[in-house]
Protein backbone atom coordinates (compact mmCIF):
# COMPACT_ATOMS: atom_id res chain seq x y z
CA UNK A 1 0.00 0.00 0.00
CA UNK A 2 1.34 3.08 -0.72
CA UNK A 3 1.94 5.69 2.31
CA UNK A 4 -0.96 8.39 0.53
CA UNK A 5 -3.13 5.41 1.87
CA UNK A 6 -2.20 5.41 4.86
CA UNK A 7 -4.34 8.60 6.39
CA UNK A 8 -7.57 5.77 5.90
CA UNK A 9 -5.69 3.65 8.15
CA UNK A 10 -6.21 3.46 12.10
CA UNK A 11 -3.43 1.56 14.18
CA UNK A 12 -2.26 -0.04 10.75
CA UNK A 13 -6.03 -1.68 9.74
CA UNK A 14 -8.25 0.37 7.28
CA UNK A 15 -11.70 0.33 9.29
CA UNK A 16 -14.66 1.26 8.10
CA UNK A 17 -15.06 4.57 8.82
CA UNK A 18 -11.34 5.12 6.60
CA UNK A 19 -13.06 3.21 3.41
CA UNK A 20 -16.20 5.73 3.67
CA UNK A 21 -13.50 8.79 3.86
CA UNK A 22 -11.42 7.08 0.97
CA UNK A 23 -14.26 6.75 -0.94
CA UNK A 24 -15.97 10.76 -0.55
CA UNK A 25 -12.50 11.31 -1.94
CA UNK A 26 -12.69 9.33 -5.09
CA UNK A 27 -10.75 6.29 -4.13
CA UNK A 28 -12.17 3.01 -3.43
CA UNK A 29 -10.30 0.74 -0.92
CA UNK A 30 -10.49 -2.85 -0.36
CA UNK A 31 -8.53 -5.82 1.43
CA UNK A 32 -6.51 -8.57 0.60
CA UNK A 33 -6.27 -11.52 2.65
CA UNK A 34 -2.80 -12.75 3.22
CA UNK A 35 -3.63 -16.17 3.99
CA UNK A 36 -6.81 -17.40 1.70
CA UNK A 37 -6.51 -14.62 -0.60
CA UNK A 38 -9.94 -13.55 -0.61
CA UNK A 39 -9.88 -9.79 -1.55
CA UNK A 40 -12.98 -7.56 -0.28
CA UNK A 41 -14.71 -4.42 -1.08
CA UNK A 42 -16.24 -4.78 2.04
CA UNK A 43 -13.19 -4.26 4.84
CA UNK A 44 -13.17 -5.59 8.35
CA UNK A 45 -11.35 -6.28 11.16
CA UNK A 46 -10.80 -10.13 10.09
CA UNK A 47 -11.21 -12.42 6.57
CA UNK A 48 -14.80 -13.24 6.30
CA UNK A 49 -13.74 -16.36 4.52
CA UNK A 50 -10.67 -17.41 6.67
CA UNK A 51 -11.00 -15.55 10.07
CA UNK A 52 -7.21 -14.38 9.09
CA UNK A 53 -6.37 -11.09 10.59
CA UNK A 54 -3.27 -10.48 8.13
CA UNK A 55 -4.96 -8.42 5.78
CA UNK A 56 -3.87 -5.35 3.54
CA UNK A 57 -4.57 -2.38 2.20
CA UNK A 58 -5.65 -2.32 -1.45
CA UNK A 59 -6.54 -0.27 -3.91
CA UNK A 60 -9.78 -1.74 -6.10
CA UNK A 61 -9.64 -1.57 -9.94
CA UNK A 62 -11.95 1.35 -10.65
CA UNK A 63 -13.38 -0.89 -13.81
CA UNK A 64 -15.39 -3.52 -13.62
CA UNK A 65 -18.44 -6.01 -14.53
CA UNK A 66 -22.26 -6.04 -13.68
CA UNK A 67 -22.62 -9.16 -11.76
CA UNK A 68 -26.28 -8.74 -10.74
CA UNK A 69 -28.07 -5.75 -10.95
CA UNK A 70 -31.61 -4.42 -9.72
CA UNK A 71 -34.52 -1.21 -10.90
CA UNK A 72 -35.28 -0.32 -7.41
CA UNK A 73 -38.96 1.55 -7.50
CA UNK A 74 -40.33 1.45 -4.13
CA UNK A 75 -37.48 3.33 -2.24
CA UNK A 76 -36.55 3.18 1.75
CA UNK A 77 -37.44 6.78 3.07
CA UNK A 78 -34.89 9.32 2.89
CA UNK A 79 -34.29 8.19 -1.12
CA UNK A 80 -36.10 8.57 -4.41
CA UNK A 81 -36.75 5.79 -6.95
CA UNK A 82 -36.05 4.86 -9.04
CA UNK A 83 -32.45 3.62 -9.11
CA UNK A 84 -30.39 1.24 -9.95
CA UNK A 85 -28.54 -1.55 -7.54
CA UNK A 86 -25.68 -3.84 -8.76
CA UNK A 87 -23.21 -5.79 -7.25
CA UNK A 88 -20.37 -4.98 -9.43
CA UNK A 89 -17.03 -7.39 -10.26
CA UNK A 90 -13.59 -5.69 -9.77
CA UNK A 91 -10.82 -8.00 -10.33
CA UNK A 92 -10.94 -10.08 -7.34
CA UNK A 93 -13.64 -8.36 -5.47
CA UNK A 94 -16.98 -7.57 -5.64
CA UNK A 95 -18.91 -4.36 -4.48
CA UNK A 96 -22.33 -3.41 -3.86
CA UNK A 97 -23.01 0.46 -5.90
CA UNK A 98 -25.44 2.86 -6.93
CA UNK A 99 -24.88 2.02 -10.99
CA UNK A 100 -26.30 5.56 -12.78
CA UNK A 101 -28.43 4.03 -15.73
CA UNK A 102 -30.03 0.67 -16.12
CA UNK A 103 -27.41 -1.87 -17.25
CA UNK A 104 -27.03 -5.98 -17.82
CA UNK A 105 -25.25 -8.42 -16.49
CA UNK A 106 -21.59 -9.06 -17.74
CA UNK A 107 -21.41 -5.07 -19.00
CA UNK A 108 -18.78 -3.31 -18.34
CA UNK A 109 -18.68 -0.48 -15.56
CA UNK A 110 -16.32 2.03 -14.39
CA UNK A 111 -16.07 4.10 -11.09
CA UNK A 112 -17.47 7.72 -11.20
CA UNK A 113 -17.44 8.80 -8.00
CA UNK A 114 -19.19 8.87 -4.39
CA UNK A 115 -23.36 9.39 -4.37
CA UNK A 116 -24.02 11.26 -0.88
CA UNK A 117 -27.57 9.65 0.61
CA UNK A 118 -28.83 9.57 4.39
CA UNK A 119 -27.17 6.27 4.74
CA UNK A 120 -23.78 7.56 4.26
CA UNK A 121 -21.51 7.58 0.66
CA UNK A 122 -22.15 4.98 -1.62
CA UNK A 123 -20.08 4.01 -4.95
CA UNK A 124 -21.30 4.82 -8.14
CA UNK A 125 -20.92 3.78 -11.57
CA UNK A 126 -21.36 3.78 -14.66
CA UNK B 1 -30.39 -36.55 25.59
CA UNK B 2 -34.24 -36.58 25.38
CA UNK B 3 -36.16 -35.63 22.42
CA UNK B 4 -37.75 -32.40 22.04
CA UNK B 5 -41.34 -32.50 20.94
CA UNK B 6 -44.29 -29.70 19.83
CA UNK B 7 -46.87 -30.73 22.01
CA UNK B 8 -48.93 -27.46 21.76
CA UNK B 9 -49.31 -24.27 18.86
CA UNK B 10 -51.36 -21.52 18.46
CA UNK B 11 -51.37 -18.38 15.97
CA UNK B 12 -53.62 -15.49 15.08
CA UNK B 13 -54.48 -14.63 11.51
CA UNK B 14 -51.87 -12.95 10.09
CA UNK B 15 -52.86 -9.93 8.93
CA UNK B 16 -53.96 -6.08 9.83
CA UNK B 17 -54.20 -5.66 13.78
CA UNK B 18 -54.87 -3.11 15.92
CA UNK B 19 -54.16 -4.70 19.11
CA UNK B 20 -50.84 -4.12 20.94
CA UNK B 21 -47.92 -6.72 20.33
CA UNK B 22 -48.61 -7.96 24.42
CA UNK B 23 -52.73 -8.59 23.34
CA UNK B 24 -51.65 -9.81 19.55
CA UNK B 25 -49.30 -12.24 21.49
CA UNK B 26 -51.95 -13.77 24.26
CA UNK B 27 -54.07 -14.91 21.14
CA UNK B 28 -51.50 -17.08 20.37
CA UNK B 29 -49.67 -17.97 22.96
CA UNK B 30 -52.65 -19.44 25.04
CA UNK B 31 -54.52 -21.23 22.41
CA UNK B 32 -51.02 -22.75 22.24
CA UNK B 33 -50.95 -23.54 25.81
CA UNK B 34 -54.50 -24.65 25.64
CA UNK B 35 -53.91 -27.31 23.09
CA UNK B 36 -50.71 -28.59 24.64
CA UNK B 37 -52.60 -29.01 28.23
CA UNK B 38 -50.44 -27.37 29.85
CA UNK B 39 -51.27 -24.22 32.39
CA UNK B 40 -48.75 -21.73 33.12
CA UNK B 41 -46.99 -23.68 36.27
CA UNK B 42 -46.17 -26.67 33.73
CA UNK B 43 -44.05 -23.51 32.06
CA UNK B 44 -39.85 -23.58 33.05
CA UNK B 45 -38.82 -20.52 30.62
CA UNK B 46 -40.15 -18.17 27.46
CA UNK B 47 -38.04 -17.74 24.41
CA UNK B 48 -39.30 -15.13 22.28
CA UNK B 49 -39.02 -14.08 18.99
CA UNK B 50 -39.29 -10.14 17.66
CA UNK B 51 -37.31 -8.61 14.98
CA UNK B 52 -37.71 -4.93 15.34
CA UNK B 53 -40.66 -3.84 17.83
CA UNK B 54 -37.56 -1.34 18.91
CA UNK B 55 -38.01 0.38 15.78
CA UNK B 56 -41.39 0.28 14.85
CA UNK B 57 -43.24 0.57 18.29
CA UNK B 58 -40.62 1.84 20.44
CA UNK B 59 -41.07 -1.82 22.89
CA UNK B 60 -37.57 -3.29 24.10
CA UNK B 61 -37.36 -6.00 26.60
CA UNK B 62 -40.04 -7.24 25.55
CA UNK B 63 -40.00 -11.02 26.85
CA UNK B 64 -40.64 -10.18 30.60
CA UNK B 65 -43.69 -7.52 29.74
CA UNK B 66 -45.18 -10.30 27.30
CA UNK B 67 -44.72 -12.99 30.01
CA UNK B 68 -46.45 -11.43 32.69
CA UNK B 69 -48.92 -10.73 30.11
CA UNK B 70 -49.86 -14.60 29.86
CA UNK B 71 -49.28 -15.56 33.37
CA UNK B 72 -45.46 -16.50 32.75
CA UNK B 73 -44.05 -14.06 34.94
CA UNK B 74 -41.00 -15.69 37.41
CA UNK B 75 -39.87 -17.89 34.33
CA UNK B 76 -36.33 -16.93 32.75
CA UNK B 77 -37.04 -15.05 29.41
CA UNK B 78 -34.66 -14.16 25.96
CA UNK B 79 -35.68 -12.70 23.40
CA UNK B 80 -33.93 -13.27 19.77
CA UNK B 81 -33.04 -11.06 17.21
CA UNK B 82 -31.95 -12.50 13.58
CA UNK B 83 -34.41 -10.20 11.14
CA UNK B 84 -36.71 -12.56 9.27
CA UNK B 85 -35.35 -15.72 11.21
CA UNK B 86 -36.19 -14.27 14.41
CA UNK B 87 -38.40 -16.78 15.89
CA UNK B 88 -36.89 -19.52 14.37
CA UNK B 89 -33.76 -18.66 15.74
CA UNK B 90 -35.75 -18.71 19.58
CA UNK B 91 -37.14 -22.21 18.36
CA UNK B 92 -33.96 -23.82 17.89
CA UNK B 93 -32.91 -22.64 21.35
CA UNK B 94 -35.66 -24.18 23.33
CA UNK B 95 -35.42 -26.98 21.58
CA UNK B 96 -31.84 -27.25 22.52
CA UNK B 97 -32.48 -26.38 26.25
CA UNK B 98 -35.27 -29.10 26.41
CA UNK B 99 -32.53 -31.60 24.54
CA UNK B 100 -29.97 -30.53 27.01
CA UNK B 101 -31.98 -31.31 30.02
CA UNK B 102 -32.40 -27.78 31.17
CA UNK B 103 -36.07 -27.25 30.81
CA UNK B 104 -38.47 -29.69 30.57
CA UNK B 105 -41.28 -27.33 28.83
CA UNK B 106 -40.76 -24.15 27.27
CA UNK B 107 -43.07 -21.89 25.62
CA UNK B 108 -41.69 -20.44 22.02
CA UNK B 109 -43.13 -17.33 20.36
CA UNK B 110 -42.79 -14.72 17.68
CA UNK B 111 -45.21 -11.38 17.23
CA UNK B 112 -44.34 -8.30 15.12
CA UNK B 113 -46.84 -5.77 13.37
CA UNK B 114 -45.10 -4.41 10.39
CA UNK B 115 -48.00 -3.63 8.71
CA UNK B 116 -49.63 0.81 8.26
CA UNK B 117 -51.67 0.18 11.49
CA UNK B 118 -48.36 0.58 12.94
CA UNK B 119 -48.36 4.48 11.39
CA UNK B 120 -45.31 3.37 9.49
CA UNK B 121 -46.27 3.34 5.70
CA UNK B 122 -44.16 1.23 3.12
CA UNK B 123 -41.25 3.97 2.92
CA UNK B 124 -40.89 3.70 6.55
CA UNK B 125 -41.19 0.30 7.24
CA UNK B 126 -38.55 -0.15 3.78
CA UNK B 127 -36.32 1.67 5.51
CA UNK B 128 -36.67 -0.10 8.84
CA UNK B 129 -36.74 -3.37 7.12
CA UNK B 130 -32.98 -2.51 5.33
CA UNK B 131 -32.10 -2.00 9.30
CA UNK B 132 -30.99 -5.72 8.47
CA UNK B 133 -28.82 -4.78 5.93
CA UNK B 134 -24.75 -3.91 6.00
CA UNK B 135 -25.25 -0.47 7.23
CA UNK B 136 -21.82 0.87 5.74
CA UNK B 137 -21.33 -1.55 2.79
CA UNK B 138 -24.97 -2.11 1.34
CA UNK B 139 -27.86 0.62 2.71
CA UNK B 140 -25.86 3.73 1.18
CA UNK B 141 -26.35 2.30 -1.89
CA UNK B 142 -30.67 2.26 -1.50
CA UNK B 143 -30.38 -1.53 -1.36
CA UNK B 144 -34.32 -2.26 -0.10
CA UNK B 145 -34.73 -6.07 0.95
CA UNK B 146 -36.74 -7.13 -2.36
CA UNK B 147 -33.76 -5.58 -3.45
CA UNK B 148 -31.68 -7.71 -2.12
CA UNK B 149 -33.68 -11.10 -3.21
CA UNK B 150 -33.78 -8.95 -6.70
CA UNK B 151 -30.09 -9.16 -6.98
CA UNK B 152 -29.86 -12.88 -6.29
CA UNK B 153 -32.72 -13.86 -8.52
CA UNK B 154 -31.54 -11.67 -10.37
CA UNK B 155 -28.12 -13.83 -10.97
CA UNK B 156 -30.15 -16.63 -10.80
CA UNK B 157 -31.77 -16.04 -14.13
CA UNK B 158 -28.73 -15.06 -15.56
CA UNK B 159 -26.97 -18.70 -14.42
CA UNK B 160 -29.97 -21.04 -14.95
CA UNK B 161 -32.44 -19.01 -17.59
CA UNK B 162 -35.06 -18.81 -14.77
CA UNK B 163 -38.36 -16.91 -16.34
CA UNK B 164 -40.45 -13.84 -15.01
CA UNK B 165 -43.36 -16.57 -15.72
CA UNK B 166 -41.65 -19.16 -13.39
CA UNK B 167 -41.55 -16.66 -10.67
CA UNK B 168 -45.11 -16.02 -10.73
CA UNK B 169 -46.40 -19.61 -10.86
CA UNK B 170 -44.95 -19.50 -7.44
CA UNK B 171 -47.20 -16.67 -6.13
CA UNK B 172 -49.99 -18.24 -8.26
CA UNK B 173 -49.20 -21.57 -6.38
CA UNK B 174 -48.85 -19.85 -2.97
CA UNK B 175 -51.88 -16.87 -3.51
CA UNK B 176 -54.31 -20.81 -4.38
CA UNK B 177 -52.80 -22.46 -0.85
CA UNK B 178 -53.57 -19.28 1.13
CA UNK B 179 -57.57 -19.26 0.02
CA UNK B 180 -57.39 -22.56 1.60
CA UNK B 181 -56.20 -21.26 5.03
CA UNK B 182 -58.39 -18.84 6.85
CA UNK B 183 -55.36 -17.43 8.87
CA UNK B 184 -53.95 -16.21 5.93
CA UNK B 185 -53.06 -12.62 5.03
CA UNK B 186 -54.27 -12.64 1.27
CA UNK B 187 -57.52 -14.94 0.94
CA UNK B 188 -57.55 -14.29 -2.77
CA UNK B 189 -56.34 -16.56 -5.89
CA UNK B 190 -54.32 -14.79 -8.33
CA UNK B 191 -53.34 -15.19 -12.51
CA UNK B 192 -49.64 -15.44 -13.95
CA UNK B 193 -50.89 -12.28 -16.43
CA UNK B 194 -52.15 -10.77 -13.09
CA UNK B 195 -48.50 -11.08 -11.62
CA UNK B 196 -46.90 -9.73 -14.26
CA UNK B 197 -48.62 -7.00 -14.90
CA UNK B 198 -48.24 -5.49 -11.55
CA UNK B 199 -46.15 -2.19 -10.21
CA UNK B 200 -42.34 -3.14 -10.08
CA UNK B 201 -40.72 -3.60 -6.63
CA UNK B 202 -37.61 -4.14 -7.16
CA UNK B 203 -37.25 -6.11 -10.69
CA UNK B 204 -37.59 -8.50 -11.66
CA UNK B 205 -40.55 -8.75 -8.49
CA UNK B 206 -43.36 -7.14 -9.11
CA UNK B 207 -46.17 -6.48 -6.42
CA UNK B 208 -47.21 -9.93 -5.93
CA UNK B 209 -43.96 -11.42 -6.30
CA UNK B 210 -43.70 -9.96 -2.85
CA UNK B 211 -44.94 -10.64 0.51
CA UNK B 212 -47.20 -8.29 2.66
CA UNK B 213 -46.28 -6.26 5.56
CA UNK B 214 -48.49 -8.29 7.81
CA UNK B 215 -49.03 -8.01 11.85
CA UNK B 216 -49.49 -11.26 13.42
CA UNK B 217 -47.92 -13.63 16.35
CA UNK B 218 -47.68 -17.88 16.54
CA UNK B 219 -46.24 -19.79 19.15
CA UNK B 220 -45.77 -23.11 20.13
CA UNK B 221 -44.58 -25.77 23.31
CA UNK B 222 -42.13 -27.46 23.47
CA UNK B 223 -41.40 -30.55 25.67
CA UNK B 224 -39.60 -32.92 26.76
CA UNK B 225 -40.23 -36.72 25.91
CA UNK B 226 -41.18 -37.71 29.62
CA UNK B 227 -42.90 -34.33 30.09
CA UNK B 228 -44.81 -35.01 26.82
CA UNK B 229 -46.11 -38.01 28.08
CA UNK B 230 -48.11 -36.11 31.29
CA UNK B 231 -49.18 -33.08 28.71
CA UNK B 232 -52.69 -33.80 26.62
CA UNK B 233 -51.42 -32.53 23.66
CA UNK B 234 -50.52 -34.64 20.31
CA UNK B 235 -46.46 -34.80 19.91
CA UNK B 236 -44.78 -33.46 16.95
CA UNK B 237 -41.15 -34.95 17.52
CA UNK B 238 -38.47 -32.25 16.55
CA UNK B 239 -36.01 -34.75 14.66
CA UNK B 240 -33.41 -32.25 13.60
CA UNK B 241 -32.24 -28.39 13.46
CA UNK B 242 -29.40 -26.75 11.58
CA UNK B 243 -28.24 -23.47 11.49
CA UNK B 244 -25.79 -21.68 9.63
CA UNK B 245 -24.78 -18.46 8.63
CA UNK B 246 -22.99 -17.09 5.58
CA UNK B 247 -21.52 -13.33 4.66
CA UNK B 248 -22.36 -10.10 5.03
CA UNK B 249 -22.85 -8.02 2.83
CA UNK B 250 -23.85 -10.34 -0.33
CA UNK B 251 -20.64 -8.92 -2.66
CA UNK B 252 -18.96 -11.02 -0.38
CA UNK B 253 -20.66 -13.94 -0.20
CA UNK B 254 -18.66 -16.65 -2.61
CA UNK B 255 -21.66 -17.65 -4.77
CA UNK B 256 -24.68 -15.40 -3.65
CA UNK B 257 -27.69 -17.19 -5.70
CA UNK B 258 -26.35 -21.07 -3.75
CA UNK B 259 -27.69 -19.22 -0.25
CA UNK B 260 -25.20 -21.27 1.16
CA UNK B 261 -26.60 -20.91 4.64
CA UNK B 262 -29.60 -22.76 3.53
CA UNK B 263 -27.71 -25.30 2.39
CA UNK B 264 -25.74 -25.77 5.14
CA UNK B 265 -28.31 -25.69 7.90
CA UNK B 266 -30.19 -28.04 5.75
CA UNK B 267 -27.03 -30.70 5.46
CA UNK B 268 -27.11 -30.49 9.48
CA UNK B 269 -31.01 -30.77 9.98
CA UNK B 270 -31.23 -33.84 7.49
CA UNK B 271 -28.03 -35.34 8.82
CA UNK B 272 -29.67 -34.95 12.71
CA UNK B 273 -33.15 -36.59 11.47
CA UNK B 274 -31.06 -39.32 9.75
CA UNK B 275 -33.40 -38.26 6.69
CA UNK B 276 -32.83 -36.90 3.07
CA UNK B 277 -34.89 -34.47 0.99
CA UNK B 278 -36.22 -36.96 -0.46
CA UNK B 279 -38.13 -38.42 2.86
CA UNK B 280 -39.56 -35.18 3.15
CA UNK B 281 -43.41 -35.03 2.38
CA UNK B 282 -44.23 -31.07 3.36
CA UNK B 283 -42.36 -27.81 3.78
CA UNK B 284 -42.96 -24.59 4.88
CA UNK B 285 -40.05 -22.31 3.48
CA UNK B 286 -38.76 -18.90 3.29
CA UNK B 287 -40.70 -17.35 0.35
CA UNK B 288 -40.55 -13.84 0.99
CA UNK B 289 -40.17 -13.06 -2.66
CA UNK B 290 -41.08 -15.73 -5.45
CA UNK B 291 -37.21 -15.80 -6.32
CA UNK B 292 -36.42 -16.62 -2.79
CA UNK B 293 -38.87 -19.45 -3.31
CA UNK B 294 -36.92 -20.92 -6.08
CA UNK B 295 -33.86 -20.59 -4.23
CA UNK B 296 -34.87 -22.06 -1.38
CA UNK B 297 -36.06 -25.33 -2.99
CA UNK B 298 -32.81 -26.00 -5.00
CA UNK B 299 -30.86 -25.30 -1.65
CA UNK B 300 -33.02 -28.07 0.41
CA UNK B 301 -31.76 -30.40 -2.24
CA UNK B 302 -36.49 -30.79 -3.26
CA UNK B 303 -35.12 -30.16 -6.56
CA UNK B 304 -31.90 -29.99 -8.54
CA UNK B 305 -29.89 -26.49 -9.49
CA UNK B 306 -31.59 -24.25 -11.64
CA UNK B 307 -34.89 -26.31 -11.56
CA UNK B 308 -36.67 -24.53 -8.97
CA UNK B 309 -38.26 -22.44 -11.02
CA UNK B 310 -39.72 -25.03 -14.05
CA UNK B 311 -40.88 -27.39 -10.88
CA UNK B 312 -43.07 -24.29 -9.33
CA UNK B 313 -44.39 -23.79 -12.74
CA UNK B 314 -45.31 -27.83 -13.74
CA UNK B 315 -46.62 -28.01 -10.14
CA UNK B 316 -44.22 -30.36 -8.96
CA UNK B 317 -44.46 -28.34 -5.57
CA UNK B 318 -48.17 -27.61 -5.84
CA UNK B 319 -50.64 -29.38 -2.67
CA UNK B 320 -51.05 -32.36 -4.95
CA UNK B 321 -47.48 -32.73 -6.09
CA UNK B 322 -44.98 -34.26 -5.84
CA UNK B 323 -43.28 -32.21 -2.99
CA UNK B 324 -46.01 -29.30 -1.69
CA UNK B 325 -43.50 -26.07 -0.34
CA UNK B 326 -45.95 -24.02 1.13
CA UNK B 327 -49.66 -25.36 2.09
CA UNK B 328 -49.92 -22.61 4.46
CA UNK B 329 -49.91 -20.16 1.29
CA UNK B 330 -46.07 -18.61 2.62
CA UNK B 331 -45.42 -15.74 3.95
CA UNK B 332 -46.08 -14.71 -0.11
CA UNK B 333 -49.79 -15.62 0.97
CA UNK B 334 -50.30 -16.20 4.54
CA UNK B 335 -47.99 -13.03 5.54
CA UNK B 336 -44.93 -12.27 7.44
CA UNK B 337 -45.49 -10.47 10.68
CA UNK B 338 -41.11 -11.07 10.73
CA UNK B 339 -40.38 -12.19 14.27
CA UNK B 340 -43.38 -14.50 13.96
CA UNK B 341 -42.84 -16.16 10.79
CA UNK B 342 -40.58 -18.80 12.16
CA UNK B 343 -42.90 -20.70 14.70
CA UNK B 344 -45.76 -19.93 12.42
CA UNK B 345 -44.13 -22.18 10.05
CA UNK B 346 -43.56 -24.35 12.78
CA UNK B 347 -47.51 -24.17 13.52
CA UNK B 348 -48.10 -25.04 10.40
CA UNK B 349 -46.06 -28.14 10.17
CA UNK B 350 -47.34 -29.67 13.39
CA UNK B 351 -50.81 -29.34 11.96
CA UNK B 352 -49.99 -31.09 8.80
CA UNK B 353 -48.24 -33.65 10.61
CA UNK B 354 -50.94 -33.54 12.93
CA UNK B 355 -53.00 -34.56 10.15
CA UNK B 356 -55.38 -31.66 11.22
CA UNK B 357 -54.64 -29.13 7.99
CA UNK B 358 -58.14 -29.59 6.60
CA UNK B 359 -58.26 -28.53 2.94
CA UNK B 360 -54.59 -27.93 2.77
CA UNK B 361 -53.51 -30.98 4.15
CA UNK B 362 -51.01 -32.92 2.79
CA UNK B 363 -51.68 -36.66 2.39
CA UNK B 364 -49.60 -38.64 4.76
CA UNK B 365 -47.37 -36.36 5.40
CA UNK B 366 -44.68 -37.75 8.61
CA UNK B 367 -41.48 -35.76 7.68
CA UNK B 368 -42.31 -31.76 7.77
CA UNK B 369 -39.65 -29.29 7.08
CA UNK B 370 -39.15 -25.59 8.14
CA UNK B 371 -36.75 -23.42 6.16
CA UNK B 372 -36.34 -19.55 8.01
CA UNK B 373 -34.27 -16.80 6.36
CA UNK B 374 -33.49 -13.85 7.56
CA UNK B 375 -30.89 -11.08 6.36
CA UNK B 376 -29.29 -11.07 2.93
CA UNK B 377 -29.57 -14.76 3.15
CA UNK B 378 -26.83 -14.27 6.02
CA UNK B 379 -28.72 -16.75 8.76
CA UNK B 380 -30.58 -20.08 7.67
CA UNK B 381 -32.26 -21.95 10.69
CA UNK B 382 -33.81 -25.52 8.77
CA UNK B 383 -36.11 -27.74 10.98
CA UNK B 384 -37.25 -31.08 10.51
CA UNK B 385 -40.20 -32.59 12.40
CA UNK B 386 -41.65 -36.27 12.43
CA UNK B 387 -45.22 -37.35 13.07
CA UNK B 388 -45.86 -39.45 16.60
CA UNK B 389 -48.81 -41.77 16.40
CA UNK B 390 -52.02 -40.80 17.76
CA UNK B 391 -52.29 -41.08 21.80
CA UNK B 392 -55.34 -43.05 21.30
CA UNK B 393 -53.29 -45.30 19.14
CA UNK B 394 -51.13 -45.50 22.21
CA UNK B 395 -53.83 -46.35 24.70
CA UNK B 396 -54.58 -49.39 22.73
CA UNK B 397 -51.14 -50.33 22.99
CA UNK B 398 -50.65 -50.66 19.41
CA UNK B 399 -48.06 -48.60 19.10
CA UNK B 400 -44.90 -48.44 21.38
CA UNK B 401 -43.45 -45.03 21.99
Amino acid sequence: MSESLDAYRSDGRLTTNGWRAALEDGVLLGQACADCEHVTAAPKAACARCGSRDLSTVQLPEEGTVYSVSRIEVAPAGFDAPYHVGLVTLGDARLTARLSDAAEIGDSVSFQNAVTTPEGPAPRFG
Amino acid sequence: MTDANVVGVGMTAFGVHGSTLPDLFAEAALPALDDAGATADDVDAFYLGNAMGGQIEGESHLAPTLASHIGLAGVPCQRYEDACATSSNAFKNAVRAVEAGQHDVVLVGGVERCSPETGKETDAMTRIFASAAHGAYERPTGLTFPGVFALLTKRHMHEYGTTPEQLAAVAVKNHRHGSLNPRAHFGSETTVDEVLSGPVVADPFRLHDCCPFSDGAAAAVVASADAAETLSGDPVRVAGVGHATDIVPIADKAHPSATQAARDAAGQAYEAAGVGPDDVDVVELHDCFTGAEVLATEALGLVEDGEGGPAAAAGRTSLGGEIPVNPSGGLKAKGHPIGATGVAQVVELTEQLRGDADSRQVEAADVGLAHNLGGDAATTIVSVLESVPRRDSDQRGEVAR
